[in-house]
């Protein structure tokens, strides 16, 4: 069949027939998928997908905890890129009511069912990656309840036993994000949500 | 001409591996991202659309302390206060076994009945990487009379009632739910002989979210008994709307209904009121949830 494709037809025939040669056509595809994936295994990026995001709350008449192990998130070590995304019905409380309302009346779950946050390490270089834990700061767009707002986080980055590890912790308000808590529970909410994010990171495509 | 050809592809598969190679991290997030399965949460707020039963249940550890009120009717006048002289209470504990199996019991003034229930979840509505429409519950309850009577011999399995149902629900929207509710009452003991041991019904309720936090709810139970015209005194269809409201822990339910019974072997078979003729009780369900 290549043969054919290289050497028996003049380039008239080539574009009369050929063309609807699926033998040809699925040739293409197959070296397509390779430049593709040979694309993928190129980058030099690095991924979690089971990274832990907590946020927590504290008041005198009630602790709230909400966690998930489920968060994606990829680093490119060539920029410094960094995204994270969550799937809010993935996080999970100690009471069942609690997460109820999380999903139902703050975060609107249904129509708002996706946080995720992306952004720049300031100052990154890919030594970062292979040395010991240092503390940094990243600046990108996070988007919790549908709104966008631009935030400066710290975190740290680095090798911890080995293994390439990203943490960060860091104060959120809700109402920045158009999510009102109503008086008759305002007492029980804090003003302010703590957020806990832990990531170990593997290379792309392991 | 085949040069130019295989030029045009090779800058083709140029041009796509670049691209792949320069490719979005949003693009990469989102084929990294696992398909989850998207459970319905909240198809109504509480346990019952009013009277009746609702699909959602006690998850497990959750202890739900409910106290429900009805009045007497709004066509007794000022005479009655429209009702509030007259107060039936019903009250109940409800636990969440494990996340599919609830099990209740619970105490009415109307009859002086002692009530259980089990119920059952045997569907929950999803989407994403599973699709299913509705969610479906299965309820059984058991209802004994302990009220005093003349009858003579008075044995117990006369003061029984038992109610099956099957719950199908579908949450249409974040405001929208409705749910049909085939029902089967059976008496063992009924007081006259038009009375039907065997009653079968259809309810229907449904809720519309207002607010996050208010719902107006309504309810009906369709029953066929074709003796309810010729019985002393007439039976009707169970018809009720309501609020819900919701804050925190608690959901407040206040409702008007023809009916005075607050569980399904008395509110689906035997109602007397009307709401043709002002036969309106005003009542209020009170539901607490603890987990333990």
């Amino acid at each position: 069949m290549m043969e054919e494709f290289t050497s028996d037809l003049t380039s008239r025939e080539y574009l009369h027939c050929n063309f609807k040669n699926n033998a040809m056509i699925k040739r293409l595809f197959v070296l397509f998928l390779i430049t593709a994936s040979i694309g993928v295994f190129g980058q030099s990026k690095f991924i979690a997908k089971n990274a832990y995001i907590s946020f927590y709350s504290s008041t005198p008449m009630e602790d709230i905890l909400g966690e998930s192990n489920e968060a994606v998130t990829i680093l490119d070590s060539e920029t410094g890129e960094v995204i994270f995304q969550a799937i809010m019905t993935t996080f999970h409380f100690k009471r069942a009511l609690m997460e109820e309302h999380f999903n139902e009346n703050y975060m609107e779950s249904a129509k708002f069912p996706k946080t995720k946050f992306k952004g720049t390490i300031e100052g990154f270089n890919k030594e970062m990656l292979k040395s010991a834990s240092v503390n940094i700061k990243i600046t990108g767009v996070m988007n919790v309840h549908g709104v966008d707002k631009t935030i400066t986080v710290p975190g740290t980055l680095g090798l911890v036993d080995g293994k390439l590890v990203g943490t960060s912790k860091f104060k959120v308000t809700p109402e920045d994000y158009g999510i009102t808590i109503p008086s008759v529970v305002r007492d029980k909410i804090g003003k302010e949500m703590e957020i806990t994010v832990k990531a170990n990171y593997l290379p792309f495509g392991q | 001409m085949k040069q130019v050809f295989l030029f045009f592809f090779g800058f083709l598969f140029f041009f796509l591996s670049g691209n792949v190679f320069s490719q979005d991290l949003d693009v990469l997030l989102n084929a990294e991202t696992k398909p989850t399965i998207n459970y319905t949460s909240a198809t109504f707020k509480a346990s019952r659309i009013i009277s009746g039963h609702s699909v959602q249940q006690m998850k497990k550890n959750q202890l739900d302390f409910r106290i429900s009120h009805r009045f007497g009717t709004l066509n007794e006048g000022a005479y009655g206060l429209w009702g509030l002289d007259n107060s039936n209470i019903h009250f109940s504990l409800e636990y969440g076994v494990t996340n599919w199996l609830m099990l209740g019991l619970g105490r009415g003034s109307l009859n002086k009945i002692y009530d259980g229930f089990a119920k059952f979840r045997l569907l929950r509505q999803s989407t994403g990487a599973k699709t299913m429409p509705v969610s479906m519950s299965y309820l059984t309850t058991l209802e004994i009379k302990s009220q005093k009577n003349d009858y003579n011999p008075d044995y117990f399995s006369s003061k029984l009632t038992f109610v099956n149902q099957i719950l199908i629900a579908r949450k249409f929207n974040d405001k929208f739910s409705f749910q049909l509710t085939p029902s089967w009452v059976h008496r063992n003991l009924v007081e006259t002989e038009l009375d039907l041991n065997d009653i079968f019904a259809i309810g229907a309720g449904a809720r519309y979210k207002v607010s996050k936090r208010m719902s107006v709810n309504a309810e009906y139970y369709y029953k066929i008994d074709p003796n309810a015209k010729y019985l002393e005194p007439r039976t009707y269809n169970s018809a009720s709307i309501g609020i819900d409201l919701e804050t925190g822990g608690h959901v407040f339910q206040i409702m008007l209904s023809n009916s005075i019974g607050m569980r399904e072997g008395m509110f689906i078979p035997h109602t007397t009121d009307s709401w043709n003729d002002g036969g309106i009780h005003l009542g209020f369900n009170i539901s607490r949830v603890f987990t333990l």
